[in-house]
């Protein structure tokens, strides 16, 4: 190989290897044996994830499995991404099949949806804690879908829209001129078709809601989900290599999520 | 002086596909030199190893005297027009034109004239504001054109100028080929898969097949004299047949073929005695009826099939052993009805004898004649 | 229609919460059950305009957001190119843009928190630089600067910004660039006047997204770089202090300077091409 071409292998390599030296960090300092995230690591074990408390640790000293508020707060996590997924789902395939088409009104439409994701996530986050207090609507897992919601959608509307089958308005109208209702059209045309990249923004939902910190937190209440679990402990608690076990499990499910995102998008390409 | 040198250029796509197979060949200053072949034989790599676009793995190429394979293609006076222009779409027709010599840092009062005189040139005057994107693919020819000229290269490039062009126009354009041609003096180097077009604008034809030069000469030389089976199929209309040189006497060849015995003048210094090759006779010096019967070759032949083009009119004959001659004539000449018979004939001297069937080694004459 | 679940999405809870906000801005700050009263003012702008924090909390939030995107902008540009260009298998383009993705989805709080084991003092750096003996003693400077921040913003976004430009540069014709070499155009300005200038829609795209999520982000400068004062980490604080107007203003403010900049940034690229038709 060339020497230009070596370069630029390692020059690839190199930000890869910086984008992910936090995770392998984590991820390796997790199995310290000493309480301090620093290096030298003492020894391997994996106590931080499944060590039996012997009653008198507290937040920072509790292993992963054992630490209660850490199990609410994934269960909530879990609410609320699921959630997201739905309702990112059912909006972007339903916004998508309007603005296929040019109608008046599609680009403000397109930017309106795009806002979403665009603009800061404090003032989104802001506006929407005072809109809810006014409303006197509670702060559950339902208000933090929504705004995850409302950041995902764009991104799963870029590739549904970037992805559409040009025939499929064909195949649309063939089967109307066969006496088909629209419902139908639906079901037994077009969502074969797209059932792929439905999928896919709903993964996307997951995704995006599952490690979101900043609009979350402005809509959760109590233990809340991980991300503001960890930032509020972390606050008033030191850090050990517990926090990096329970960093490792959440951004373990995300990976598996990613890799299922991956699976379907080649799933949806012919 | 030769203002382009090749020697046993070779060139690899990846592992498998030979690209350029050992070519070597030789371009004079100012020549309209055409290389004409099927779509893969390599004309187009060959344009592009020449610019500097792609590179060769063996071999030597000499622009102007100095060999070129360090040589970037910026810093080699040549110029290329691709076949689909590649006009750059965010810049305006005079930023086009003008970039190669914003490149070689020309200063402005200087850039401003010569794009302007492209500009006339090629008949595009007034359109220097305009987007390419809102031109007609002929109007974008012609920018593609005096973007290419603009900078004064030693040797213009152009990759398939008439491919995209439709029928009427291609006459027009390859007539301004020729005047900008003589205009300018620069080297000329145009490929095109059409052979009329080859043989109309060359001034040295080269034709190749996958990799290889079949033959290189003047035009007329080629289609009078082709090399190879292959060079006489791709240059014109041909009527081959495989055949057997059996006897030579008074000046004459005569050889066995399927269509019966047949006379060739034998003429130079090679003697094809004995050799097995083919026997071929251009459409158009095939005579029928009357002026058949008074040449050294004719047969009886049925008329299958009748074309007519205007100006000529194409007939395919049947002879017996289903061989087919295919005859060209004047509309006048063209009398016989479909299905008539009649004598085709022609004078020994319009035979084209010719040994090999291609450059490339191992064919066999007969399935290049006939196909496999 | 089919359009009602958007619809309620983008209006109720996108458009909505911030037209609140901004009216909000505007009503007076008092000990109320709610933290104000409805009634007009425009004290709390006043406020904001006269603080002498808010030229400095400006000026950083603005200039941190922007350095940032320039950083992820030098990175991530060689990276769209590379990508697009050199290398020539789909399958390990595929690779590398899923591998570049992950890292976006380490939670806020471990990402920052896992940094401290790199950059800090008992770190993996130091340590590494300790041990083959080319300090004698840990580099202090890697944490709590401005660096730092510059460093964690580009491993979160440079993905972000490598993708559209990927995306442009891929629907750049590779003619283009054959032509501009053969028209004497040095390597560098091929880059420049062809790919560069072609892939601008996604580098605006890029950057746009870098520098608002940036803008916004209170977590990060907070906990790194010793406390510089930043927009949205003032917004936070005034928010959980109940301070909902001022808190409003900052806000408003934050949303202002993202508009006006995606409107500079819209006028002078068309990115609707990166989308559709």
């Amino acid at each position: 190989m060339k020497p230009k071409e070596v370069g630029i292998r390692v020059y690839v390599a190199a930000l890869i290897l910086l984008v992910y030296s936090p995770i392998v960090v984590m991820i390796v300092l997790s199995f310290n044996t000493s309480g301090r995230i620093s290096f030298p690591m003492e020894g391997l074990t994996a106590r931080w994830y499944n060590g039996v408390p012997t009653g008198y640790e507290y937040a920072s000293y509790i292993s992963a499995f054992y630490d209660w508020k850490f199990w609410i707060a994934f269960r909530n996590t879990v609410y609320v991404a699921v959630t997201a997924a739905i309702l990112t789902l059912i909006i972007v395939t339903s916004v998508a099949m309007v603005l296929r088409h040019r109608i008046i009104g599609r680009d403000p439409l397109f930017y309106l949806i795009l806002l979403g994701f665009v603009l800061p996530g404090v003032a989104l986050g802001l506006g929407n804690n005072i809109l809810f207090r006014m409303m006197n609507w509670e702060f559950t897992w339902w208000t933090a879908a929504i705004l995850d919601t409302v950041y995902a959608v764009p991104f799963g509307l870029i590739l549904m829209m970037a992805r559409f089958d040009p025939d499929l308005v064909l195949y649309e109208r063939a089967a109307s001129v066969l006496r088909a209702s629209p419902w139908v059209v639906f079901r037994k045309v077009t969502f074969p078709l797209i059932r792929w990249e439905v999928v896919a923004a709903g993964v996307f939902g997951f995704v995006l809601a599952w490690g979101e910190l900043i609009r979350t937190s402005f809509v959760m209440r109590g233990t809340g989900v991980i991300s503001t679990y960890i930032s509020t402990e972390l606050a008033i608690n030191p850090v050990t290599p517990k926090w990096y076990a329970v960093g490792a499990i959440v951004t373990g499910i995300s990976i598996v999520a990613l890799i299922i995102l991956g699976w379907v998008l080649s799933r949806g390409q012919r | 002086m030769k203002v382009l040198e090749a020697k046993n250029l070779t060139k690899w796509y990846g592992k498998e596909v030979l690209a350029l197979n050992k070519v070597s060949f030789e371009v004079d200053e100012g020549d309209f030199f055409v290389l004409i072949g099927p779509s893969g034989c390599g004309k187009s790599t060959l344009l592009k190893v020449i610019a500097g676009l792609l590179d060769y793995e063996d071999g030597e190429l000499y622009l102007k005297g100095t060999e070129v394979k360090e040589i970037p293609p910026h810093k080699r006076d040549i110029s290329l027009m691709l076949e689909n222009y590649a006009l750059f779409p965010h810049m305006s027709v005079y930023d086009n034109i003008a970039f190669g010599l914003r490149m070689l840092a020309k200063d402005r009062s200087e850039i401003d004239k010569q794009v302007k005189e492209s500009l006339k040139l090629v008949g595009m005057e007034g359109f220097e504001r305009r987007s390419p994107l809102e031109l007609s693919g002929g109007q974008r020819q012609r920018v593609a054109l005096a973007r290419a000229i603009v900078v004064n290269p030693s040797v213009l490039l152009l990759d398939e100028p008439l491919s995209h062009v439709d029928y009427r126009l291609q006459r027009k354009l390859m007539e301004e080929l020729k005047l900008l041609h003589k205009r300018l003096g620069t080297t000329f180097i145009l490929t095109t898969h059409v052979q009329e077009h080859g043989l109309s604008l060359a001034e040295t034809l080269m034709v190749m097949n996958t990799g290889v030069i079949e033959q290189l000469g003047k035009p007329d030389d080629i289609y009078a004299r082709p090399a190879t089976v292959f060079a006489a199929r791709f240059v014109g209309d041909i009527n081959l047949f495989s055949g057997e040189v059996v006897g030579k006497r008074n000046g004459r060849y005569t050889v066995k073929t399927e269509l019966g015995d047949l006379q060739a003048s034998a003429e130079g210094d090679k003697d094809y005695s004995g050799h097995k090759l083919a026997y071929g006779v251009r459409p158009e010096a095939v005579l029928i009826g009357r002026d058949a019967s008074q040449c050294e070759n004719h047969i009886e032949a049925k008329s299958v099939s009748t074309y007519y083009f205007g100006n000529s009119v194409e007939c395919l004959f049947e002879a017996r052993g289903g061989l087919s001659v295919r005859v060209n004539m004047a509309p006048e000449a063209a009398t016989l009805p479909t299905g008539g018979e009649s004598v085709v004939g022609w004078y020994a001297k319009d035979a084209i004898l010719i040994e090999k069937p291609s450059v490339i080694e191992g064919l066999n004459i007969e399935e290049v004649i006939y196909g496999k | 229609m089919l359009l009602i679940p958007g619809l309620i999405l983008s209006v109720i809870f996108l458009v909505l919460p911030l037209a609140i906000m901004v009216v909000v801005s505007l009503y007076t700050t008092a000990p109320s059950s709610t933290g104000y009263l409805p009634i007009f003012t425009v004290e709390n702008y006043i406020a904001f305009f006269t603080s002498p924090q808010t030229s400095v909390l400006l000026f950083n939030t603005f200039s941190l957001a922007f350095i940032a995107a320039i950083t992820c902008f030098i990175f991530g540009f060689p990276l769209a190119y590379f990508l697009t260009f050199h290398i020539k298998s789909a399958t390990f383009k595929n690779y590398v843009i899923t591998l570049l993705i992950v890292p976006f989805l380490i939670d806020w709080s471990i990402r920052t928190v896992a940094w401290i084991a790199i950059l800090g003092k008992g770190g993996i750096i130091n340590f590494s630089l300790m041990s083959l003996g080319l300090i004698k003693e840990p580099l202090e400077a890697l944490l709590f600067s401005r660096n730092t921040l510059y460093i964690i913003w580009l491993q979160t976004y440079v993905v972000f910004m490598e993708f559209p430009i990927y995306l442009a540069m891929n629907r750049i014709d590779p003619d283009l660039i054959s032509a501009a070499k053969v028209l004497k155009a040095p390597p560098l300005r091929v880059v420049y006047d062809i790919v560069f200038r072609l892939s601008l829609p996604g580098i605006m795209a890029g950057f746009i997204f870098v520098f608002v999520s940036t803008l916004g982000d209170f977590i990060t400068p907070n906990l790194w770089a010793g406390g510089v004062q930043t927009l949205g980490f003032s917004i936070s604080r005034y928010a959980a202090n109940f301070l909902w107007p001022y808190a409003s203003v900052l806000s408003t403010m934050l949303l202002i300077i993202a508009l006006v900049i995606m409107y500079v940034a819209f006028k002078v690229v068309n990115i609707k091409k990166l989308f559709y038709e």
